[in-house]
């Protein structure tokens, strides 16, 4: 019996102990408190409130606690104290993988060594996303060097998923770019068709197949495998951000294939999105062509005249908009007023994809430079606006601090409340004397302790009444102090964030006016078409009108 | 001869071409190398700024701790999940004394960060010294597909000094009941 009882107690205590075995933020019983703050971290960070992170994580000690505050001072910029810490952590028992990868991340953006040195220990150490991350940039660096079948045996070591899709789909490019015959880059296409199915987060999942399906339609239809082409292109979702080029090209390979009803059927589902996209302005020539090849002279001719008249209008739409970000700047031309519709909730998807601004915005910000202008202006505003906030919260606090200034009242004191407590430990003391059950006198025990902590405090009251106006004036000076810091933040965040507005604004005009030159190549294109119909018109009357 | 200096032009006429596209690449590329410091310096400062703000913030939470939430009234609840898989959190809304006092809604983000270890401050406020009721109403998801709501109350004391309560969600197989545990912080 005592032997059992033992036992039992051996496997509580084993239970207990293996969590903390398992997860290192719960190390062991002192370190409960850090476990807490690790916790509060994480989930700060999560949620986006890295100040909070770096809060929780002042005086970290765990390694878990170390590892979210560096996360926390790579995202608020302060990099150095970032790459000790992860260096620390590299030499550390838990998280060498994580760091590792983060670690080749700075030396990447910073131009930094070593790269991957680093993500070679991240892909020893690592696991889950971080391992395929650091794998998928293992091969790319192959890749990049030019070494596809190494790249090729790195990916062949990932896990299914979005960064075995993503290496394979780069793979494809090159073998598109090299080979004369498609299949190796089909093959690694299929491969990536494949791989993204193993990726859980299913909206990127279905994004990125849509834009696997795409490239392989292209490629079969660019070597004449239109069946194949049609194969691929027809697997493309019709609410997808490829959806008109994927018709545009779906059309093409119908075309090709003789049937030019169902090609032109494509291309007017096509045409239904913004000239923006890419595919939409060569679908409108597409249905005049169409009609063309299709021996509808009179269709093909309107059918080029409306392209005309849409490409016309889409010129007008980018003089408008190029006005607007003349006036009130890029950020709110493109981006604010794209954001900023009256379309109900369930309008919201088709909105996206249907709206000419903001499918300018979302080919505008396809580009690497220009997701990083937008970011630096949606930061600073960002930025502006908490100072503005904290500034405001200040004024309150200021406010309530200077209310509780002054004299109290002559009848507040320690003494008074003494008494009262007397009065009420007495009374105690005679219940005591009465009770009966246990629930009785576990209550009394309870009543008693919080009059012995009441006790403890109106102690303490004289005192803290007395340095009452002091502590409240060292709040008020540090509450000045702050504004005067928020201030000058401000300021600073001002002056930049006027440098990367005209910085984008810059970038925006240069961008619509490619698009302008874009629409005005494709008005051009119908010019001629509408020319040489006109011509072969004018020759057929002329040959009938002979005898 | 007349071939000689039909040449000679064509030299000229070449070199007359070749320059302004040297001298138009070499003012493109100065262009881009200046525009792409400029970028680089603009990164730089906004990365002070960022680290600025981010000690400013700092300091400010403590200030607004201090003016807000006294150390001997103060009483903070977390939540935490043992379980992983076993729910998915919809909201939570927290009642002290009946007197409701916090209530969220979860994004996946927040799910998320509370699976993988992520604990919640789901309020801060001030209570006077005795004895107070806490009690959690919780709606959630379960592994099971089934939906639940679960009340679950909870007394406690509060003492002089900061006053941490950590409230635990478990929910674990086959059933997948939500059982909420509490636990107090000195």
């Amino acid at each position: 019996m005592v032997v059992r009882t033992k036992l039992r107690k051996v496997s509580i205590l084993l239970a207990l102990s293996l969590p903390a075995a398992f997860n290192p933020g719960l190390a062991s019983g002192a370190s409960d408190l850090a476990s807490l703050r690790s916790g509060l971290a994480q989930f700060a960070l999560d949620t986006h409130d890295p100040a909070a992170a770096l809060r929780y994580t002042r005086n970290a000690v765990t390694e878990a606690e170390r590892l979210v505050r560096a996360k926390a001072l790579l995202v608020t910029g302060s990099y150095q104290e970032a790459e000790g810490l992860l260096n620390e952590l590299l030499e550390g028992q838990y998280y060498r993988g994580q760091a590792a990868l983060l670690l080749a991340e700075l030396a990447a953006g910073h131009g930094g060594n070593g790269v991957r040195e680093y993500l070679e220990t991240a892909a020893k150490r690592a696991s889950g996303s971080a391992r395929q991350k650091a794998l998928y940039r293992l091969a790319e660096i192959e890749r990049e060097a030019g070494h596809t079948d190494r790249a090729g045996k790195v990916l062949a070591s990932m896990e299914p998923g979005y960064w075995a899709a993503l290496g394979y789909m780069n793979i494809a490019a090159d073998y598109g770019r090299q080979d004369r015959n498609p299949s190796r880059a089909l093959v690694a296409l299929r491969v990536a068709l494949a791989m993204s199915e193993g990726d859980v987060d299913s909206q990127r999942s279905q994004e990125l197949r849509s834009r696997l399906l795409v490239r392989a339609g292209y490629l079969a239809y660019d070597h004449e495998d239109y069946e194949k082409a049609i194969g691929f292109l027809e697997k493309i979702p019709l609410e997808s951000y490829r959806t008109p080029h994927g018709l545009y090209l779906h059309g093409l390979a119908l075309s090709a294939s003789g049937n030019q009803r169902a090609a032109m059927q494509s291309w007017h589902r096509a045409k239904k999105y913004p000239l923006a996209y890419p595919g939409v302005a060569n679908a409108w020539l597409g249905t005049g062509r169409g009609y063309d090849l299709a021996g509808y002279l009179g269709q093909a001719g309107e059918a080029y005249l409306a392209a005309n008249a849409s490409y016309e209008s889409e010129r007008v739409t980018l003089r408008k908009l190029a006005d607007q970000i003349r006036q009130k700047g890029a950020y709110q031309a493109l981006v604010l007023d794209a954001r900023n519709s009256e379309a109900q909730w369930f309008l919201a998807d088709n909105r996206t994809l249907t709206q000419p601004r903001t499918a300018y915005l979302i080919r505008f910000i396809e580009q690497p430079t220009a997701q990083a202008t937008v970011n630096r202006v949606a930061e600073l505003r960002e930025m502006r606006q908490t100072l503005n906030q904290r500034e405001d919260s200040l004024a309150v606090f200021r406010g309530a601090i200077s209310e509780r200034l002054g004299p109290v009242g002559h009848d507040v004191g320690g003494g008074l409340f003494n008494e009262d407590i007397e009065v009420l430990v007495q009374r105690l003391a005679n219940l005591k004397a009465r009770t009966t059950s246990p629930a009785q006198r576990e209550a009394l025990k309870g009543a008693a302790r919080t009059l012995a902590d009441l006790k403890a405090s109106v102690a303490r009251l004289d005192g803290r009444l007395k340095e009452k106006d002091r502590t409240l004036n060292e709040l008020i000076t540090r509450t000045d102090l702050v504004r005067e810091r928020i201030r000058a933040v401000r300021r600073k965040a001002n002056a930049l964030l006027g440098r990367a507005e005209s910085e984008l604004d810059e970038l925006a005009l240069a961008y619509v006016e490619a698009q302008d030159h874009r629409m005005a190549f494709a008005l051009d294109r119908t010019e001629q078409q509408i020319a040489h119909l006109y011509e072969y018109l004018a020759l057929e009357n002329l040959e009938r009108g002979q005898p | 001869m007349v071939a000689g200096a039909q040449q000679t032009v064509t030299v000229r006429r070449q070199g007359g071409v070749v320059w302004p596209v040297i001298v138009a690449m070499l003012v493109a590329c100065l262009f881009g190398l200046t525009r792409s410091a400029f970028a680089e310096s603009l990164d730089h400062e906004i990365d002070r700024l960022k680290a600025d703000v981010a000690d400013l913030s700092q300091t400010l939470y403590e200030l607004e701790e201090n003016v807000l939430y006294p150390v001997d009234t103060q009483v903070a609840v977390f939540l935490t999940l043992r379980n992983r898989e076993g729910l998915d959190l919809d909201s939570v809304e927290l009642y002290v004394n009946e007197t409701p006092v916090a209530s969220h809604l979860y994004t996946d983000q927040e799910r998320d960060s509370l699976k993988q270890g992520g604990v919640q401050r789901l309020y801060i406020g001030n209570l006077p010294h005795g004895t107070h009721q806490l009690k959690a109403v919780l709606t959630a998801r379960s592994a099971n597909e089934r939906f639940v709501r679960r009340e679950a109350t909870h007394q406690f004391r509060k003492r002089p000094g900061e006053s941490r309560l950590q409230m635990t969600l478990d929910a674990a197989a086959p059933d997948y009941e939500p059982v909420v545990s509490f636990q107090e912080w000195k």
